[in-house]
């Protein structure tokens, strides 16, 4: 074969970028300037108490899967706002860490936290427990909306609507017979070593290619493209092995 | 169904939303091709939910929750609308792969192609991407283009028809990356013309004497 699959010299580097983001708040800034409803909004700020302390130090990991599952299923049936409070204080911290860690300042990780919960209010119907977990399904919008907010108002550039162009934003409902996730542990992470960690980390969150990461870590190139390589092989077999169980 | 898929470390970056551009297309028309990188991508878009999971929490502002909830109503009156448009768009468009529709905005055979010679035209595919040009190329059922080599990266996906380079065989579906060192003559097959998306980050680099001269015409 003439073709060498080999390893990109470049990739690209993540797009969220503060100055970007700033420039394109005002139509968010207008919105949030409507008068609003003064018995809902007390209303409201109970169903956040009560979320609050329900919720109270088992957000996300100690939460059961089926428990988030529930939350989505509920906004999707009976645009249950009570659902969405609680799917809101469960997920809200880390979804905003994960924007930090994409370089996102304190601020425009709120406003892309925003913008996800309310796509989690709109496309909640979309959400298929059988084909994937919530998480995963939260993690799907957190990073397409990533992808919009640093492109808003560029018709030209690609939107994650070109990439994801199933509804739903992502490839997790077609195939209804993989128990990948739902009830099975979410061991993915988990099966990784430390340093292959740090590798796909900086994937995920910075986007860097090979060269770059080993620059940062101070690395031979080889070992990175090694340790990814183990990752990933290491990612299939466990995605493999699930499957047969499911 | 596709022979020549992106590798793992593409598909990664797509599913951490890393490839958001021409090449994160170029990777999406695959996917709607190919069940087998689908499946690697759920794996990958499963591990972006435990790295989520795994995030380190930190503090949300307090009345977030409520700015939040006073704005539900005002997005769903969004959203009906828009979704319209695209299906009947859609229809009109069946040979383009989804992910390219709103970048070309033709069928194959009605777009402006520019000839470079009688056996290749192109079509430049405006997408504002800062590293990668985007072109289609149409070759000629039965021609081949000059012997070439490559200066950078290009990925090549085959849109329609086949082409064939030396022992390999390609045919729609197909992801293929050429890199420098990468030296190929590919001819399309006799039965129908063969169009490709090629994304590169450099000019094509000819080799032959009858690339040389064509090469000025290819920047």
């Amino acid at each position: 074969m003439n073709v060498n699959y080999g390893e990109m010299q470049k990739m690209d580097r993540p797009e969220i970028n503060s100055d970007k983001l700033k420039h394109e708040t005002n139509e968010r800034a207008k919105m949030s300037a409507l008068p609003q409803h003064k018995a809902q909004v007390s209303l409201m700020s109970n169903y956040r108490k009560k979320a609050s302390t329900s919720s109270e130090g088992r957000s996300l990991t100690q939460k059961q899967p089926n428990e988030l599952n529930e939350l989505l299923l509920a906004i999707a049936r009976d645009k249950d706002r009570k659902a969405f409070s609680e799917l809101f204080n469960a997920t809200s911290s880390r979804l905003k860490a994960f924007a930090m860690q994409c370089g996102a300042s304190s601020a425009d990780s709120e406003e892309l936290l925003q913008e996800c919960m309310l796509t989690v209010w709109r496309k909640a119907h979309t959400f298929k427990p059988q084909s994937g977990s919530a998480i995963t399904w939260l993690y799907t919008i957190v990073r397409n909306k990533r992808i919009d907010m640093a492109r808003k108002g560029r018709h030209e550039t690609v939107q994650s609507d070109d990439l994801w162009t199933e509804e739903g934003g992502n490839y997790l409902e077609d195939d209804v017979s993989s128990e990948l996730e739902g009830k099975a542990a979410r061991k993915l992470l988990k099966v990784l070593p430390e340093v292959q960690k740090q590798v796909v980390f900086k994937v995920y969150f910075e986007g860097k290619s090979h060269s770059e990461i080993a620059a940062d870590l101070d690395l031979p190139l080889g070992t990175i493209k090694s340790r990814l390589r183990l990752a990933m092989k290491k990612l299939d077999n466990v995605a493999k092995e699930q499957m047969s169980y499911g | 169904m596709a022979n020549y898929h992106p590798n793992d470390e593409l598909l990664m970056s797509f599913s951490a939303g890393q490839l958001p551009n021409a090449l994160g297309l170029m990777v999406a028309c695959h996917l709607d091709n190919c069940p087998a990188c689908r499946e690697k991508v759920k794996t990958y878009e499963s591990l972006g939910g435990d790295i989520l999971a795994e995030c380190e929490e930190v503090e949300v502002s307090s009345s977030l929750l409520d700015k939040t909830l006073a704005m539900l109503d005002t997005v769903e009156e969004n959203t009906v609308v828009p979704a319209l448009f695209e299906e009947a768009a859609n229809e009109k468009l069946s040979s383009i792969p989804k992910p390219l529709r709103r970048f070309i905005t033709k069928d194959y055979d009605d777009l402006e192609w520019t000839g470079m010679s009688k056996s290749i035209r192109e079509f430049l595919v405006n997408i504002d991407d800062g590293q990668y040009t985007t072109k289609l190329f149409r070759i000629k059922a039965g021609h081949e283009l000059p012997e070439h080599t490559h200066e950078g990266n290009e990925f090549t996906l085959v849109m329609s028809g086949s082409f064939s380079d030396r022992t390999c065989d390609y045919k729609e579906g197909d992801f293929i990356l050429a890199d420098q060192s990468t030296t190929h003559q590919p001819r399309a097959s006799k039965d129908q013309d063969c169009i490709c998306l090629a994304v590169m980050d450099a000019p094509l680099k000819m080799t032959g004497v009858f690339g040389r001269m064509l090469n000025p015409f290819l920047r």
